[in-house]
């Protein structure tokens, strides 16, 4: 089901609604809005969280390039992304709670199902709310123990395919205040203690092969210009003195990209 | 027995205390200081109970003791028959005195700025902020490694009098203008936290009970 | 920061400290509305409010009256004078001054709040408002031409807590007053003595557009609570709000009335916004930053 496809229709309804209150100029910035909102952001997928580290019943803060996003997850299921604002009062969804699979606002305790529709408006129980009333919901994909979101309407593209490994395993979630590029050049030039065969199957996402066993997968969220997550993902380690040692390693990883050359924070 | 502390309900080093209280299940009297506007504290009756001009204070019977950290050890060290919040095992006693000190020290950066962006003290509130950032970046990472090992308390299978010292200024970092945006292991030891029996919460700490 | 140029923002009184803040012959320098001022405290019961310029210069000498358990100084010629609030002139209330707290976001979003009831069982759960009981009756909202004030009368909500002189739940009546676009004020029942009201004032000291400071100066029919305790019961409320106030987005207050979307219990928050958009201020506002 197409989410934007919802979010215009809120701001139609919003446009209607100006027109009844007789604001005919407000009105015309809503559909100006709505079109905008369909253009949307670039079209590809981006890495938001470990699916490990976001529990049943929690919403989470996440930016992403800027702009706040809400991160939850019901009693089970996927977990959803969302715009970090209600469509009431503006208040950030992330700070919501999770009751009977719907999200709710922490100011007046409106509730959103998991299709982004209002469900619930606490102040008027009687009140059906309207189907238009929706919080801005984006695709969102769980793949490699990685949650990926795509914030644009096109969505044409698809999650980076890794070939070949199947058994992916959450490691940690950096953020390293560093760009994006610079995060990448530091991945590429780290010492991993074995022989390191790198490739990168799509933009921001990097996959590191360590001997025969050994897979590594990073997977960049660009936060803001200086800052950028690393989503971390492995193969082939399972002992947890080895995911201790590993989670060890990326911490240094981290501190030796923020070490190196490039403006400190 | 009586125990008295002298409290103020906004103060995050106050809260520690009446966490570990709640969670002993321990009655005592509350005696209010007005920190703000008042600035009661920095009064010279005050002085004479705690020189610093700091909250909180506790009086147990003669005992008066100043200082979060010392209170929740004596606290645990003299009510808690089970010893599980000041753990004396070899094995955990240094882990939880080492956290213990990183919230009385590193973690009130989180404080500073919060007192700067609530009641406008005057300090360098980048810094305080740089420094509250990198005081949790250092136990974001020991919960992460403590997730892998399957542990979810800053040391052993319950928590301590660590956590305790540790939550408030964590939860509380919003106030002073910190994001918990960086910090997954820290996010879900803060919601953890709050499933502990007789657990209160504070105002400024945003989740609904 | 720069002086806003926005002269309906400029022809308000706003509070800039309380009385007492400093001992007498000390001072304390501050911002309104994007301007530093400094404000002295030339006797036990008497103020004085110079802007300075960027080099910590005294320039011209700003109004001043101090009342309401605060001090209020102008940058323009005021377009109204401050409001007559009788209840602190009542010779049996107790006058609560609770300082000043910063918070960052636009003025208005702190005047809505306060106005506000559907958000009480969610943000001060146990205390304003239960989960259980959620429902905002519907309520009457005028513009008083003559005074050019909104007031909204008519509201009541049920509360299991509902001042520190409470003892149990209560259906507390509530009238709200806006007063400028920077003060608030608002009449509950008292406990125990329903034939009076608790008046509970919000006035905002816009440092700039989205960094605020909030005196709430109380009148209370309450002769047993002690002061402490009462300013406890004021801090831990606002600080609860807090928390929703720094975390709306976006900070700035959208005027356009279909920007967000408002149901019968904000009728208030709906009239508020129009009233703002009539006087022409911009100042804190998103309709600015669309211009
Ligand atoms: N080391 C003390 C510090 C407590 C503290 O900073 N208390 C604050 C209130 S939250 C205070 O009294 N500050 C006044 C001051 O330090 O002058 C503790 O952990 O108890
Ligand atoms: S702002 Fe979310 S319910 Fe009102
Ligand atoms: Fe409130």
């Amino acid at each position: 089901m197409d989410r934007s496809l919802f979010r215009a229709n809120a701001r139609l309804e919003k446009a209607r609604l100006a027109v009844v209150l007789g604001d005919v100029e407000a009105g015309r910035r809503e559909m100006q809005q709505s079109q905008h909102d369909a253009a949307g952001a670039r079209d590809c997928w981006i890495a938001v969280g470990l699916d490990a580290q976001i529990r049943p019943q929690s919403s989470h803060p996440v930016i992403v390039a800027g702009r706040e996003l809400a991160l939850w997850r019901g009693e089970t299921g996927p977990a959803k992304v969302w715009d970090d604002q209600c469509p009431h009062r503006g208040m950030r969804l992330s700070f919501g709670f999770v009751r009977d699979g719907t999200l709710r606002c922490l100011y007046h305790g409106w509730g959103y199902g998991e299709d982004g529709r209002c469900v619930s408006i606490p102040a008027h129980p009687e009140l059906a709310p309207p189907k238009t009333i929706c919080a801005g919901a984006h695709a969102v994909a769980t793949k490699y123990g990685i949650i990926w979101s795509n914030l644009s309407a096109a969505r044409a593209a698809t999650v980076p395919e890794i070939p070949a490994v199947t058994d992916w395993r959450p490691v940690r979630s950096l953020y390293i205040h560093r760009s994006a590029a610079v995060v990448l050049a530091g991945i590429a030039a780290f010492d991993y203690g074995a022989p390191a065969e790198p490739a990168t199957p799509a933009a921001d996402v990097y996959v590191v092969t360590l001997g025969a066993q050994t897979q590594l997968l990073l997977a960049l969220q660009p936060v803001e210009a200086n800052k950028t997550g690393v989503h971390i993902a492995s193969s082939g380690v399972d002992a947890t003195a080895d995911r201790l040692a590993l989670v060890r390693q990326m911490h240094s990883l981290r501190d030796a990209i923020e070490a190196g050359t490039g403006p400190s924070r | 027995m009586a125990l008295k502390l002298y409290d103020y309900t906004l103060s995050g080093s106050c809260y520690k205390v009446r966490l570990l209280l709640g969670f002993l299940e321990l009655t005592y009297t509350r005696e209010q200081v007005d920190f703000y506007p008042g600035r009661r504290h920095k009064s010279l009756d005050f002085l004479a109970i705690n020189p610093l001009g700091q909250l909180p204070v506790l009086e147990d019977g003669d005992l008066r003791l100043r200082d979060a950290q010392a209170i929740l050890c004596h606290l645990a060290n003299k009510y808690d028959k089970t010893g599980k919040w000041l753990p004396r095992d070899p094995a955990t006693f240094g882990t939880v005195m080492m956290w213990l000190m990183f919230a009385g020290g590193e973690i009130m950066a989180a404080s500073a700025a919060r007192l700067h962006d609530l009641l406008g003290y005057d300090l360098d509130i980048a810094a305080a902020r740089n420094s509250a950032h990198a005081a949790f970046r250092i136990l974001d990472d020991h919960l992460a490694l403590r997730e892998i090992a399957g542990a979810q308390w800053i040391a052993g299978d319950h928590p301590t009098v660590a956590d305790v010292a540790c939550y408030p200024y964590v939860a509380l970092a919003g106030d002073g203008g910190i994001g918990h945006e960086d910090y997954p292991a820290l996010r879900n030891w803060l919601r953890v936290f709050r499933t502990i029996p007789h657990f209160d919460p504070m105002s400024g700490i945003p989740e609904f009970a | 920061m720069t002086v806003t140029t926005d002269a309906v923002a400029l022809g308000e009184w706003v509070a800039c400290g309380w009385p007492g803040k400093v001992p007498v012959g000390g001072h304390w320098d501050t911002v309104i509305l994007g301007q530093q001022v400094r404000a002295t405290r030339t006797a036990a019961d008497s103020y004085e409010v110079f802007t300075l310029d960027r080099t910590g210069t005294p320039g011209r000498q700003l109004p001043v009256q101090s009342r309401y358990c605060c001090i209020f100084t102008t940058l323009s010629e005021p377009k109204r004078p401050l409001p007559e609030i009788s209840e602190f002139a009542e010779p049996d209330r107790r006058l609560v001054n609770s300082g000043c707290v910063g918070v960052n976001t636009s003025p208005y979003r702190l005047i809505e709040n306060f106005l506000d009831m559907a958000h009480f069982p969610f943000v001060h759960t146990d205390i304003l408002g239960a989960e259980e009981q959620t429902e905002v009756a519907s309520y009457k909202v005028e513009h008083r031409k003559e005074v050019d004030e909104i007031w909204a009368t008519d509201c009541q909500f049920f509360q299991p807590a509902a001042s520190k002189a409470a003892t149990g739940g209560q259906m507390t009546k509530y009238v709200y007053r806006i007063m400028s676009p920077f003060s608030i004020m608002l009449y509950k029942t008292v406990h125990g003595d329903p034939g009076r009201n608790d008046a509970i004032c919000l006035f905002i000291q816009p440092r700039d557009e989205t960094d605020c400071l909030a005196y709430m100066p109380m009148a209370l029919v309450d002769a047993v609570s002690t002061t402490e305790s009462m300013i406890d019961f004021q801090q831990t409320i606002f600080l609860q709000d807090r928390v929703i106030l720094e975390n709306q987005r976006p900070a700035l207050m959208p005027l356009d009335l279909t920007a967000e979307i408002p149901t019968k219990a904000d009728v208030g928050s709906v009239t508020f916004r129009r009233w703002l958009k009539q006087s022409g201020i911009w100042f804190g506002t998103s309709e600015k930053a669309a211009a």
